[in-house]
């Protein structure tokens, strides 16, 4: 794959950043395992196997096709629900489950490029509400109230 | 207590309404995600996982392993009518399925695979019922050498069988155990890789990884298409009793795809969709006419389908006998049991015979009420079809969202499960595969635990390992797993070189 060799220097950094913290922690001796020692095992392991698929990317360089997996695709849709996840993990402890989950699914079916605002309100407010319902009611699940108290 | 007590036992459990209302829920979602594509029986586990937290253990076993193997009976449904997977076990299905349906023998096609599941997953209970408790006992004779070398062995045969890249695959698992390693180490009370984040000190949840790689990730790779709606079948579906040929040329199919199911469900790393290619693969090898499969043969779609639900029953037998979940799908199961405090393993069934005896009950029930929803019900499952994507993916969001955050009642789980879901989907993009990553996840810290008493118990000696007779077995199929992955690849290179020098 043309990405390879990107990929596997990603792994291969994170393969030496969790080996060195691993040393730090101690790895201890065979008699006296330290909590270091599965992780630098692990890590070194994943930095070999990363160097070798760095290899054999370099090799392949010239076979690969350098495509981009993201032309054509909707890559503002993903950035966008990402964002709408984050900015819902941050808001649902303030304003409340019922609330917050309303204004994101607003927000998803739009996304989604439905077309009559009617029919977004609509479905928000009934996967919001049925939701609720299973959860919180049914299944007696603690969702966050908010400032709001629901 | 003997063994038609503990059938009745089973059936008590099974017939209590609340029980039997998750067995019925299990099953028809198990129907209704695999008819539809772009979500599977493991995303659905994971994503319902948090559901079962306020139910009964007995109530959550029930309904997830009823969602396993519903989705085989419903995966055949599209495979056959609109050439369109809903799972990957179902994929081998399209290609003699699809045929049969274009050449008007769709109700035979469907008809011989609910009833070759049906007879399947019934005789994979059987075997799950008297496989489970000898193995159970062998397993009372296992240590920690043991359990590590088994563990070992589901790890390296999941990277064995990996769908793409097997170095990747192990790269995975690494990166896997790294991610279980967080949080405080339980022999010294020293915290790893932390970070000073307080919520890491516990670790890193499975249910955000779970939600993360399997639901977020799916729902973005779903979203770089058209959200519209599919194409689907507008004919009629008759005749679903398979005729006395049909079933005279697929009787023996079923019969191998039975057994090589459960075999296949038995093998760490061994799967449901591994279990049907070869079920196609053995169906067209001792077949008499090799030259109809591709072309609508009943034996092609007997075969697979009774294999993959067989295999459903197989691979539940090292999990509740070892305490070991061999695939990504026993892992979820393996976390459900954890919720409740319950331990799978060699201590399991004198523990929990309720449990055990129930799920064996409801298996059976689960299978039948599979038949009575899928043959006569066909049409209304294809309609699922016309769900737009759309509307699918907000729901599967917020249950992901959910299921996140109710695990821990933490928002940063929510956090961690929108990154794992770009992580998810960064390893769709670029070939990497997610099995092994949570299978290690979920077997790493156990693993970590058995290997470091290992080295204690030997005061140091790795041959501890190797001297036990079981463990030093296990490590030595694991070895030559290995090297039968690496000795094609160095021959391939060799001949690379051998050619570029001359």
């Amino acid at each position: 794959m043309a990405y390879d060799r990107w990929t596997s220097l990603f792994w291969l950094a994170l393969s030496v950043g969790a080996c060195v913290k691993s040393v730090f922690l101690g790895i201890g001796a065979p008699n006296k395992p330290g909590p270091g020692l599965v992780p630098f095992g692990a890590s070194v392991g994943l930095g070999i196997l990363s160097a070798g698929l760095f290899i054999q990317a370099m090799i392949k360089k010239g076979e690969a096709r350098e495509e981009s997996l993201f032309t054509g695709k909707n890559w503002r849709r993903i950035l966008f629900t990402i964002l709408a996840i984050v900015i819902y993990a941050k808001i649902l402890p303030l304003m409340g489950y019922l609330v917050t989950t309303f204004f994101l699914m607003l927000f998803v079916f739009w996304l989604a490029e439905t077309k009559k605002w009617y029919w977004i309100l609509f479905s928000s407010l009934a996967i919001t509400g049925a939701s609720h319902l299973v959860f919180a009611v049914w299944l007696k699940c603690q969702l966050p109230r908010g400032i709001l108290s629901f | 207590m003997g063994f038609f007590d503990s059938i009745l036992l089973g059936f008590q459990v099974i017939l209590d309404p609340g029980n039997l209302l998750f067995c019925g829920i299990g099953v028809v979602l198990g129907t209704m995600i695999g008819v539809l594509p772009g979500i599977g029986p493991t995303t659905t586990m994971a994503i319902l996982l948090p559901v079962t937290f306020r139910t009964t253990p007995t109530e959550s076993i029930i309904m997830l392993t009823g969602i396993f193997y519903g989705a085989m009976y419903g995966g055949s449904t599209t495979s056959i009518l609109v050439n369109l997977p809903g799972e990957a076990a179902s994929v081998v299905t399209c290609i003699d399925g699809y045929q049969m349906a274009r050449k008007g023998r769709a109700g035979p096609a469907l008809g011989i695979a609910a009833w070759g599941s049906f007879i399947a997953g019934t005789s994979a209970v059987i075997g799950l019922m008297f496989v489970t408790q000898p193995l159970a006992q062998f397993a009372l004779r296992f240590g920690p050498p043991e359990y590590f070398a088994i563990m070992c062995i589901g790890l390296v045969a999941v990277t064995y069988l990996a769908q793409r890249s097997v170095l990747k695959a192990i790269m995975m698992a690494f990166v896997g155990i790294l991610i279980g390693a967080v949080g405080v180490d339980m022999m010294h009370g020293t915290q790893r890789f932390t970070f000073g984040i307080d919520e890491l000190l516990d670790g890193v949840g499975i249910f955000p990884i779970l939600m993360g790689l399997f639901g977020i990730s799916e729902v973005l790779e779903n979203l770089e298409q058209n959200l519209g709606s599919s194409q689907i079948y507008q004919a009629h579906v008759k005749n679903l009793w398979p005729s006395l040929e049909d079933w005279a040329r697929a009787k023996w199919s079923i019969v191998r795809g039975t057994i090589l199911g459960f075999i296949v469900g038995l093998i760490p790393g061994g799967g449901v969709t591994l279990s049907s290619f070869i079920s196609y693969a053995v169906e067209k090898k001792v077949s008499k006419h090799p030259e109809e499969f591709g072309k609508g043969a009943i034996e092609g779609v007997a075969g697979p389908e009774s294999a993959n639900n067989a295999c459903t029953g197989g691979c539940m037998i090292p999990l509740l006998s070892l305490g070991v979940p061999t695939n990504v799908t026993m892992a979820i199961l393996f976390s459900a049991f954890i919720i409740h405090g319950i331990a799978p393993g060699p201590f399991f069934i004198k523990a929990h015979p309720d449990i055990f005896w129930g799920l064996i009950a409801s298996m059976w029930v689960g299978n039948v009420l599979l038949v009575v929803l899928n043959l006569p019900l066909i049409g209304l499952w294809v309609q699922f079809l016309k769900i737009p994507y759309r509307i699918l993916f907000p729901i599967i969001l917020l249950f992901c969202l959910i299921g996140a955050y109710t695990s821990s009642n933490a928002s940063f789980d929510l956090i961690l499960m929108a990154v794992f879901g770009v992580l998810g989907y960064l390893m769709k993009k670029f070939g990497y595969e997610a099995a092994p990553l949570v299978l290690a996840v979920v077997l790493g810290p156990i693993m970590e635990a058995n290997f470091r008493q290992s080295l204690v118990m030997s005061q140091g000696s790795f041959i501890i390992f190797f001297s036990r007779p079981i463990s030093g077995i296990t490590f030595g199929i694991a070895a030559l797993l290995l090297i039968s992955t690496i000795v094609p690849f160095v021959k391939r290179r060799y001949k690379k070189y051998q050619e570029f020098k001359d």
